[in-house]
């Protein structure tokens, strides 16, 4: 057999698997925007729909309530971290080039994974993080509530609680610039 | 006594790059956080038919480097794995050719605090093109004369084929990632001097990912957005010992040390500082050859060391890796 024809066996043969794992988006890309509809004033997650509200302690047992927090702030930002090496990059970039700029913004971390307050308190102390509020959810359903993972930034301004921003931290300019939109 | 000088002939013959190796081109393998299982270079000795070359890693994790290069721990309760199961074939085209393929399959063994994965898939597939400078092989047994010293001179180019499943596939966190998701292209020189029983390599190499649309990222369609990762630059400097058996076969020791870097990625053009990254890394390789060459038993132990300022935004990792190399002439 030919080297050209085991290479196209090979090259064949891993094209079948990657389309068996739904892989074909790395191997050929699409820019179609999916994102689903939603309609406006709707309760949910989604850019367009009123944000879900909830209750959540922070790391020294201090509850937070989202209509709360929004009665004297023009906007909360939720950061979804997990500690690891990128939420470490984007949280610092926030600290340091967004959070100063927005002084009327509450900005939270949520520890989605540590799944209790005294974890959650050890792991922000080791990360260099006890100068923000980190928010505790005990289960899961409040990541699902707001379709988050980790490096999620979400925006809720405070009229209405409409969801201006939910998608990744990046390079943290689409946070800027949502923030820079508020009324 | 002319057993022995047939045999290191025999040695020399089958040698030039002398046993075949399976590069450490991307010891940036990272499942937790940062990317998926990749795979290396397979390089065939001179005057070989071809080559297939069978590895198993074993990657754990411990901490990471921040941004600004301080090592920091994992999060109490965190055991964070990833075993690779790496598939080579090498193939001589041409009396200076030589291809590859290699096809690696990931199994990722999470436990992050509150989150358990436990995933598996193909990794991303590299293929290779060699082209050797030389027409003879050059490991010497003594220097006498300046042509003695002529290393063996590798050019080549890797295709890096995103085959594994990425964060921009359906994916709920990074832990379930086996791949990067961008196509690269490398341009790669390697330099191979051995006098017996010493060698040196030295491997460099500069990578460029292709620049792609993204609708959807960690499994939620986002924003159309176009993407590609910073430019990738790696160097690796080695030097190994042979120790020559009573039977010719042959024990070398090897050890190496990596720097690993890659620039700020592209967000629609502008630069996202969040995937840079910078690794560096020890490694120690035992392997046992026959006399002739054709079969290669490998281990390496690959070390980053948990210290500030040995790597920058990226897990420190350890890697055990086992490897088989069987030579067709």
């Amino acid at each position: 057999m030919s080297f050209a024809r085991r290479l196209l066996m090979v090259a064949a043969l891993t094209f079948v698997l990657a389309g068996c794992d739904d892989m074909m988006d790395d191997l050929a890309p699409s820019g179609e925007d999916r994102r689903p509809a939603v309609v406006l004033g709707s309760v949910g997650p989604q850019v367009g729909q009123i944000a879900p509200d909830f209750t959540l302690d922070d790391t020294l047992y201090t509850p937070h309530t989202l209509s709360t927090e929004l009665t004297s702030a023009r906007a909360v930002v939720l950061y979804f971290t997990m500690w690891c090496p990128i939420c470490d990059t984007h949280a610092n970039h926030m600290r340091q080039s967004i959070v100063p700029d927005f002084p009327d913004v509450r900005f939270f971390l949520v520890d989605y994974v540590s799944g209790s307050v005294p974890l959650s308190r050890s792991n922000q102390v080791a990360s260099g993080y006890t100068d923000f509020t980190v928010l505790v959810p005990t289960s899961d359903s409040f990541t699902r509530l707001y379709q988050a993972t980790m490096g999620t930034a979400v925006v809720i301004d405070a009229n209405g609680q409409i969801v201006r921003m939910n998608e990744d931290f990046l390079d943290g300019n689409k946070l800027r610039a949502t923030l820079e939109a508020l009324p | 006594m002319a057993l022995l000088h047939f045999c290191r002939r025999i040695v020399c013959l089958f040698g030039g790059l002398c046993a075949g190796i399976l590069l450490p081109l991307a010891n940036l393998q990272a499942a937790s956080c940062c990317g998926g299982g990749s795979s290396s270079s397979l390089i065939m000795p001179k005057f070989s038919r071809a080559m297939v070359s069978l590895s198993a890693d074993r990657e754990d994790y411990n901490g990471f480097w921040d941004s600004q290069g301080d090592y920091r721990p994992d999060p109490e309760d965190s055991d964070l794995n990833q075993y690779r199961l790496n598939l080579g074939y090498a193939h001589r085209l041409g009396a200076r050719w030589q291809g590859s393929v290699i096809l690696p399959y990931v199994w990722n063994n999470n436990e992050y605090t509150g989150l358990t994965s436990n995933t598996q898939g193909l990794g991303d597939t590299t293929l290779n093109l060699w082209y050797e400078t030389f027409d003879n092989v050059t490991c010497v047994w003594k220097v006498r004369q300046w042509a003695d010293l002529k290393p063996a001179v590798y050019l080549g180019g890797s295709l890096t084929v995103p085959t594994g499943t990425s964060r921009f596939d359906d994916v709920a966190n990074s832990f379930d990632i086996t791949g990067r998701g961008f196509y690269r292209l490398d341009a790669n020189l390697l330099v191979d001097k051995t006098i017996y029983p010493w060698n040196a390599t030295l491997l460099l190499s500069y990578g460029k990912y292709l620049e792609r649309d993204v609708n959807r990222d960690y499994g939620s369609y986002v924003e159309p957005t176009r993407r590609r990762l910073g430019d990738r630059r790696l160097a690796t400097l080695s030097a190994g010992y042979t120790y020559f058996l009573e039977s010719m076969d042959t024990l070398t020791f090897t050890l190496a040390f990596s720097h690993l870097q890659e620039d700020d990625g592209r967000i629609d053009g502008r630069p996202d500082p969040s995937t840079r990254m910078e690794k560096n890394t020890l490694a120690g390789t035992v392997a046992w050859s026959t006399m002739d060459r054709d079969w290669v038993f490998k281990g390496t132990l690959s070390h980053a060391v948990p210290r500030n300022d040995w790597g920058e935004n990226f897990p420190v990792t350890n890697v055990l890796s086992l490897e088989v190399n069987h030579v067709l002439r």
